[in-house]
């Protein structure tokens, strides 16, 4: 079906009011926050907001029988370009669906619509004394939907996991227009290993298996206390042996993040006031729970760290948390202020490898940045493996493009070396697809089947994942 | 000089990663929710017009213009970038592809004669004074008017007949021992629709020891131009006015509007002319422009005397985005007023979020307008204040209207008419 008929039938369905049709307009859902989508960049056919599981059902039903592409998509915050039409197709826009149906306080768990905001989800749990512990960068921006859909994680990881461990169940409106609750049709048990897992399956899938538009959240009670350990580091390689130190002392913090010398200096650049230490390495140390047991971990780790660490502040003042904590939230996009005249870029950003190999990744890292003459800053969720890597160029400069890609294409190649992965948290889409038969072998081929059942025609978000 | 090499656009475009946070803080994408009106999106946008990729259109422009230049985004971006700026410059950019005559009789005939200016506010006055304005509105005449204007007149209310500069002499001298000889920046709206503000800062800045001259020659800060795509103009009235200054050896120059301090301030001044041969005298004018609040509380310390007597009286503060964004001044209107007594102030909910007037955002985009101010005056009404200080005319015509549209009894107030009436409270 041609795009103008594709357009028609829309604006029949839906109206003019939600649904975008005209070219310029397109033009916006052409991107997400990957250096692939700033290379390339690829208008849907249309881009339809849906407020209803009804609405996603007619949009399905439509493409099943015309073989059109469809592609979810939350805040647009991914780096993978997974939620961009790079093979055409409609991109639904679930941000705007953004509903909390449910939050039920004794059950301690809670029901969203896919567009709910996670910072907004936090602060309507915080009234039932309850959170997500899940907590990406974007936490203002991203959606839960998108989180579910890419299992995202953050900077809690250490202690809480991902998203995955939280979904209870879904609703997901599958590729021919069927309707599936996963996790049970009536359940809202916490506890639950009937049938075949589907809702694990379901998290971050991507959207290539269908479109969720139900999610049922396990909660957790607010931790009480908090406290946070600035260690720092005038070599690198201490970093990562004082984490592997702290877990050897029995502490399982919420959060070990590091900061390098360059992202220092970025952080310092972007927000003075916050004033990090100029050192080789830094590293937090989160630690949540009540009083007690917050005080006794963070003496602990402050016997651990001062074993190789310049120094250690330990705080459980608000504001210097605050201050310290804001550092390392705002690294990401304040990795640009390295270089004037560059910006960081998305790619090659979110290897993950196994803590007895994050020191070899972080030095190997530094040693191809000096290969290819490129400066990169490297920051992360250290306590669980997962290295962002910010390489900082003049993206409009084609031998530098030309050189950061075959940069990005080794950090990915380390990662599986070193027994890692290419991604720990952000997710495949467009960007690493092509490293699917290397990571997985026989389960990729397995991957495909998988896909094959609930998808035979292939509309869902192709070119993504596997 | 030519749009890919200003500098916003060569130095700053491609620094956006799209990180989206952007789409977190934008009142206006909080009220539409979708790509096109996200910040990120303008700078996507941008650089489509710079690559040559879509054409400078008029709907390009329409949709560039789906913001409020409050200056949310730039503060809040975490590369850096200077938002509202690369906006400013696609919209000069695509407006001279598509020159609209009424648009330049407006902004370059107009609003750069500060004669024709007050013309033009007389006949409102007159036809609000004769009754003709809600004649009109009865017969649908208003209807007539062009774009949203036919709602949007609604927000011109008491439209006073004597300007500011028709009662305040060219020079005030300084009350008691002088102690510096100020230049006022007296602009268009707190001239035209707010002459109580004037009246008040000279009085204020006398009685402090300032000699205050308004100089003559006097023309727009320009911002309105910036907004409306007319960037060449508004270098043209930056230069001008750093002529009607310069004859004189100010202390200081100030000013009560927040549009127009943010204007004159370095930041813009680099914009309009950092890469002409004005640059050297831009950067010693605005090294001497100073907003009000901040010069009273940094340079005068101004302490009014205590009066028990002084009627206690509940005020909130709205901070004008380009007093807060543009020039991070939040502090110093709150604690002029802290400062004044019986003052109790209250603070509203996201007080530095934009109210949606925005200068001609509410005149050329009433409905949008009007949903963001909704939201503010909903802070407002709950403070319970009874008076609501800003420092921008723009804010305060928005805020009455808001005032209007939801039956509230508080008034409008520069912190100025505040301190100015305590200090006549003691005489």
């Amino acid at each position: 079906m041609d795009k103008l008929t594709i357009q028609k039938e829309l604006l029949k369905m839906f109206g003019p009011d939600r649904l975008l049709s005209d070219e310029l307009d397109l033009m916006y859902y052409s991107y997400d926050s990957s250096f692939l989508t700033k290379l390339e960049s690829t208008s849907p056919y249309a881009v339809v907001f849906p407020k209803s599981t009804e609405d996603v059902q007619q949009i399905l039903r439509f493409a099943w029988a015309n073989h059109v592409n469809v592609i979810p998509r939350g805040a647009g915050t991914g780096e993978t370009g997974g939620c961009v039409a790079v093979e055409g197709g409609i991109v639904l826009d679930l941000s705007q669906w953004n509903q909390i149906v449910d939050i039920d306080q004794k059950n301690m768990q809670v029901v969203v619509r896919p567009g709910v905001i996670h910072a907004e989800l936090n602060n309507e749990l915080a009234k039932y004394n309850l959170f997500f512990p899940p907590d990406p960068g974007s936490s203002l921006m991203c959606t839960i939907g998108g989180m579910v859909a890419n299992n995202a994680s953050g900077l809690r990881a250490v202690k809480y996991g991902t998203t995955e461990q939280y979904v209870l169940g879904l609703e997901v409106v599958v590729p021919n227009g069927d309707v599936m609750i996963t996790g049970g049709m009536k359940s809202r048990a916490i506890k639950n290993v009937s049938g075949l897992n589907l809702t694990k399956l379901m998290v971050g899938s991507e959207g290539v298996l269908g479109v969720i538009t139900k999610i049922r959240l396990r909660c957790f009670p607010k931790p009480r206390a908090r406290g946070i350990a600035l260690a720092v580091f005038d070599n690198l390689d201490d970093a990562p042996a004082t984490v592997l130190d702290v877990y050897q002392a029995g502490i399982l913090p919420s959060g070990i993040e590091i900061l390098d010398g360059s992202a220092i200096k970025a952080v310092n650049e972007f927000k003075p006031h916050i004033q990090l230490p100029d050192a080789e390495a830094i590293l937090l140390f989160e630690v949540d729970g009540n009083p007690p047991s917050v005080e006794f971990e963070g003496n602990v780790i402050r016997e651990m760290a001062g074993k190789r660490a310049r120094s250690v502040e330990w705080s459980t003042d608000p504001q210097r948390m605050a201050k310290l904590w804001e550092g390392r939230s705002v690294t990401a996009a304040a990795a640009s202020r390295v270089r004037p005249d560059g910006s960081r870029i998305f790619a090659g950003e979110d290897i993950s490898v196994p803590l007895s190999r994050v020191a070899d990744v972080l030095r190997a890292i530094r040693e191809l940045g000096r290969k290819y003459g490129i400066q990169v800053v490297n920051y992360g969720h250290i306590g669980d493996g997962n290295v962002h890597t910010a390489p900082v160029i003049n993206p409009e400069n084609p031998e530098e493009v030309e050189k950061v890609l075959q940069l990005v294409d080794e950090i990915h190649l380390l990662a599986i070396e070193m027994e890692g992965t290419t991604t720990g948290e952000h997710g495949v889409g467009a960007v690493r697809r092509r490293y699917a038969p290397l990571e997985h072998g026989l389960a990729h081929e397995y991957m495909l089947k998988t896909k094959q059942a609930f998808d035979p025609k292939g509309i869902m978000n192709p070119g993504k994942l596997i | 000089m030519e749009f890919k090499e200003l500098p916003p656009v060569k130095e700053q475009l491609m620094k956006c990663v799209r990180c989206g946070k952007c789409r977190s803080v934008c009142p206006v994408f909080s009220e539409i929710g979708n790509e096109t009106v996200a910040p990120r999106g303008h700078v996507f946008m941008v650089q489509m017009l710079r690559d040559g990729i879509v054409a400078p259109e008029q709907k390009v422009y329409d949709h560039l213009t789906n913001c409020l230049m409050c200056e949310t985004c730039s503060v809040n971006c975490p590369s850096g970038i200077d938002i509202h700026e690369l906006n400013a410059a696609a919209r000069s950019y695509i407006y001279e592809h598509n020159p609209n005559l009424a648009k330049d009789l407006i902004f370059d005939t107009m609003w750069t004669n500060p004669a024709y200016l007050k013309n033009v506010v007389r006949m409102i006055w007159g036809a609000q004074a004769s009754g003709a304005q809600s004649l009109g509105r009865k017969l649908g005449l208003t209807k007539l008017l062009p774009g949203d204007m036919p709602k949007a007149e609604k927000i011109l209310t008491d439209i006073p007949w004597r300007s500011a500069r028709s009662q305040l002499p060219a020079v005030s001298p300084a009350i008691g021992k002088k102690k510096f000889t100020v230049g006022y920046f007296l602009g268009c709206a707190t001239d035209l629709l707010n002459p109580e503000v004037a009246k008040a800062t000279v009085a204020v800045l006398t009685r402090n020891g300032c000699e205050v001259v308004i100089p003559p020659g006097t023309k727009c800060c320009g911002l309105p131009q910036i907004a409306n795509g007319k960037m060449s103009t508004a270098q043209r009235l930056a230069i001008d006015n750093i002529e009607a200054f310069q004859k004189y050896d100010f202390d200081y120059i100030i000013t009560d509007c927040a549009s127009c301090s943010s204007a004159l301030a370095v930041k813009n001044m680099e914009l309009l002319l950092g890469t002409t041969e004005y640059r050297e005298q831009a950067r010693a004018f605005s090294a001497k422009v100073m907003d009000l609040t901040y010069f009273l509380i940094h340079v005068l310390d101004i302490h009014p005397p205590a009066n028990d007597k002084a009627p206690r009286v509940r005020v909130t503060y709205h901070d004008p985005c380009h007093l807060a964004n543009a020039q991070g001044i939040k502090d110093e209107p709150r604690e002029l007023l802290r400062r004044i007594p019986g003052v109790e102030l209250v603070e509203m909910k996201d007080a530095n979020r934009c109210c949606g007037g925005s200068g001609t955002f509410s005149l050329t985009h009433y409905d949008l307008s009007m949903q963001i101010l909704d939201k503010k005056m909903e802070n407002i009404g709950a403070t319970g204040a009874d008076l609501v200080a800003t420092c921008c005319p723009s804010c305060m015509m928005q805020l009455r209207h808001g005032v209007s549209r939801q039956g509230l009894h508080a008034r409008l107030v520069h912190p100025v008419q505040l301190l100015s009436q305590a200090y006549e409270d003691q005489d």
